[in-house]
């Protein structure tokens, strides 16, 4: 890790509907008491959202639990930011063949737009995904 | 969880209609508020208002169950738009294309106006 941590969240959460709320509420808490911006704290809980929803969705995993760490800390440059890493160790999946299947911004299209909405609120995704499972790094920087 | 959505509905004339929302718009809460939107649809309702003033979270499950009320909206020669949204929910819908099939207004006032509800 590239920057220095100054508070840091860790949960574990079980796979039933709406947790990526309470997933969200908790990130953005410590996102608040980091100084981050209303606006910029409501783009990562979305994004928060679309990525939890992909790991209940799309992760068949046999723990049926979402694992997540928030790190609120600052770039050796000095701007502060927001790490969120959100694990589930279900199947995974190819993660090349999901950015290409990404559709076109602005058509309407029913699903498959929670990778490109994380995208779209987040600074950075990254993500790591095999047969032991997936996850998905974003960070988010303040002003 | 908490956030379980609630809808309230406001007639407007003939063919005119508000929902307003509050609460998160997942699966659940989209098809609350499809079930209301086709129900007034059935009912004549042609010019249909979502004031989201009430609603700051939405997922892409639930946006997708908004695109076919606008679907079947457009399918009965109807309008339906948004007024009311946060910074970072008009921006999903212009990511998921709602903006290009409904107008989004800043606020009710101005979409009344616009659209003579």
């Amino acid at each position: 890790m590239t920057f220095t941590v100054e508070r840091e969240v860790e949960l574990t959460l079980p796979m039933v509907p709406d947790i990526e709320i309470a997933a969200a509420r908790a990130a953005g808490n410590l996102a608040r008491q980091h100084g981050l911006s209303t606006d910029k704290i409501d783009e990562m809980a979305h994004a928060i959202i679309e990525a939890c929803i992909n790991a209940r969705e799309h992760g068949s995993c046999e723990d049926k639990r979402i694992y997540l760490r928030f790190a609120a800390g600052v770039d050796p440059d000095g701007r502060s930011r927001m790490d969120v890493w959100i694990t589930d160790k279900g199947r995974g999946f190819d993660t090349t063949d999901a950015r290409s299947r990404r559709n076109a911004v602005g058509k309407p299209q029913r699903r498959g737009w929670g990778l490109q909405i994380m995208e779209a609120h987040m600074d950075q995704v990254d993500i790591d995904s095999d047969s032991n499972g997936t996850t998905i790094h974003m960070v988010k920087y303040g002003e | 969880m908490t956030d379980e959505l609630k809808v309230l509905i406001e007639r407007r004339g003939g063919d005119g209609a508000v929902l307003y929302t509050r609460g998160y718009i997942n699966n659940v809460g989209g098809e609350e508020i499809a079930n209301c939107a086709y129900k007034l649809m059935d009912d004549g309702v042609k010019n249909l208002l979502l004031n989201l003033k009430e609603t700051k979270i939405v997922n892409s499950i639930g946006i997708s169950i908004l695109i076919e009320i606008i679907e079947k909206m457009m399918e009965k020669q109807g309008k339906l738009a948004f007024c009311c949204l946060t910074p970072v929910i008009e921006k999903t819908f212009h990511i998921m294309g709602l903006a290009q099939y409904a107008a989004i207004y800043k606020d009710e006032a101005a979409a009344s106006s616009d659209m003579t509800l």
